[in-house]
């Protein structure tokens, strides 16, 4: 069976254009990255059929999405998807249970492979179910549309940083998790992240984009470690420990937990040694944030 | 006092018509008017908001013009049903509803542009229908706005008066309604009678308004611009 998704177009905004030429077999999972505003969570939408005046042609499985020729359109409820926004987008003055149980009512019938209780469990639900969704904590809200979207049992399933509000150690439960389900389901993913570790867990194919266009795709492994100057920008958020502090010259050291740095060609085993230039300190200053904490949410 | 009793009966029935009719009429403008970009849309604002700045003798006098039996409105409704529009009960409920139009609209609009594109979205990648996402997602947050649109159509058409002397005049048992029943006694120097339903109508008016702000308090407003 063809797994073929085909994005080909363009969507004009006032001050970017996304404009594609994608053709993707979803056996393999595929994951996007770029900079913010290169257009990610854009083509997600154009996939999802959010974007009405998209340009173009969506195909997927053989099934015409999207065709501006034919002025041809599926609606976005008839597309069979399941999709993680990056804030969750629960449902608003319902509980977490009667968020889940509005996917359920609407998913095709069938067994399902991945049981009620089994993802509550993994995604540690159980003490959230009768909670009012607007008060729960960011990674919470993820967790729970994580859950809903594949209890929808999509046929394509779309994940906007769908982990990026959990903290470090529950994001590798998750990918774990999510890559078990996925293998066990059957589904195809398209994943949009910054985590080059999630990305390697999780997809086998990548596109980066950048102002709105496809500038790199390949096998994830093989474009991660690719040398580029592209990927640096792509790979913008790395986790780090404080490992050492030294009050006498006003440093930190800070140790890379999960993270690649893409440089240029080393022999294998090198030792190399890293400086950050002053100028550039202040700028990283600004962007590091602290990890969220274990008991966040 | 029967005639009172009949009086305060009939204001009853024409404020719970025009309410219920309203619902279904006021429901698709006022979401048209919370998401349309259209040009037409402010137009369309200032057309359904005439009834707040209008006296209604104006309204009235135009309403009595454009339904009247010899009009091409009147005159077919009088073909299809045998009955006036003029000076009937079924006369007031139209009046009464663009009379009262605004105070359904306006805050079911409040409600309506209070619902986030991005949720309507996401029921949307659920599989959720646009019949079934207005049914199960818009009309459970839009709950308060329909209390509050319910309860200001009722109590305004309550206490309609120019537009029904005008259009209905004052027949007992069918365009006799509290305003005018309260009127007459007036002119009829009954301060007694006139007392009693001018109470009655005071302690409703009050009670409504309490219901309003009591459960939809913080939703509740006027759309403007």
């Amino acid at each position: 069976m063809s797994h073929q998704l085909i994005v080909e177009g363009c969507l004009a905004r006032d001050r970017f254009t996304l404009e594609l030429d994608l053709k993707v077999d979803l056996r393999e999972a595929l994951g996007i990255m770029g900079a913010t505003g290169a257009g990610k969570t854009t083509l997600l939408r154009v996939i999802a059929g959010l974007e009405p005046k998209f340009f173009g042609r969506v195909e997927f499985c053989g099934d015409v999405w999207h065709d501006c020729d034919r002025s041809n359109r599926v609606p976005t409820h008839q597309r069979g998807l399941g999709v993680v926004f990056q804030d969750g987008r629960l449902l608003p003055g319902r509980t977490v249970e009667s968020n889940l149980a509005f996917a359920l009512q609407r998913a095709p019938s069938g067994d399902a492979s991945i049981s009620y209780e089994a993802l509550l469990q993994a995604l540690d639900l159980y003490h959230l179910l009768t909670e009012p969704a607007e008060t729960l904590s960011g990674g919470e809200r993820q967790r729970a549309a994580l859950a809903r979207a594949l209890l929808a049992r999509p046929r394509l399933l779309l994940m906007d940083e769908p982990l990026a509000a959990n903290d470090a150690s529950h994001r590798q439960q998750l990918v774990a998790h999510l890559s078990g389900w996925l293998r066990a389901e059957n589904i195809p993913l398209i994943y949009v992240s910054h985590a080059a570790n999630e990305l390697a867990q999780l997809t086998q194919q990548l596109v980066v984009l950048e102002e709105g266009a496809v500038v790199a795709q390949g096998p994830t492994g093989a474009l991660l470690n690719a040398p580029s100057p592209l990927m640096k920008r792509a790979a913008q958020s790395m986790t780090a420990v404080v490992t050492a502090i030294d009050p006498e010259c006003g440093t930190t050291t800070l140790q890379l937990v999960d993270d690649h740095l893409a440089v240029g060609e080393l022999a294998l085993g090198e030792r190399v040694f890293l400086q950050q230039e002053a100028a550039d300190a202040s700028d990283l200053g600004a962007s590091l944030q602290p990890e969220p904490e274990e008991n966040q949410d | 006092m029967p005639g009172d009793l009949q009086a305060v009966w009939l204001t009853a029935l024409l404020a719970a018509t025009t309410t219920l009719l309203l619902v279904p009429i006021a429901s698709p403008l006022a979401w048209w008017l919370a998401r349309s970009a259209s040009p037409a849309r402010s137009l369309i604002e200032a057309v359904v908001a005439m009834p707040l700045v209008l006296p209604p003798t104006v309204l009235g006098f135009y309403l009595l013009i454009m339904l009247n039996p010899d009009s091409v409105v009147g005159g077919l409704w009088v073909n299809l049903t045998g009955d006036s529009l003029t000076f009937s009960f079924s006369g007031l409920v139209i009046a009464s509803i663009i009379y009262s139009l605004p105070f359904m609209v306006q805050p079911l609009q409040a409600a309506f542009r209070a619902v986030p594109e991005s949720v309507l979205e996401a029921a949307a990648t659920l599989g959720a229908s646009p019949r079934d996402r207005w049914l199960n997602v818009v009309l459970p947050m839009a709950k308060r706005g329909y209390l509050t649109g319910c309860v200001l159509t009722f109590a305004h058409t309550v206490g309609e008066f120019g537009v029904v002397l005008m259009m209905g005049g004052n027949i007992p048992g069918e365009t006799r309604v509290l305003s005018i029943a309260i009127y007459e006694h007036v002119e009829t120097l009954n301060y007694d009678a006139a007392h009693m339903l001018a109470l009655g109508l005071l302690c409703f008016s009050f009670l409504s308004l309490w219901l309003v702000y009591r459960y939809a308090g913080h939703r509740f407003e006027v759309v403007r611009g």
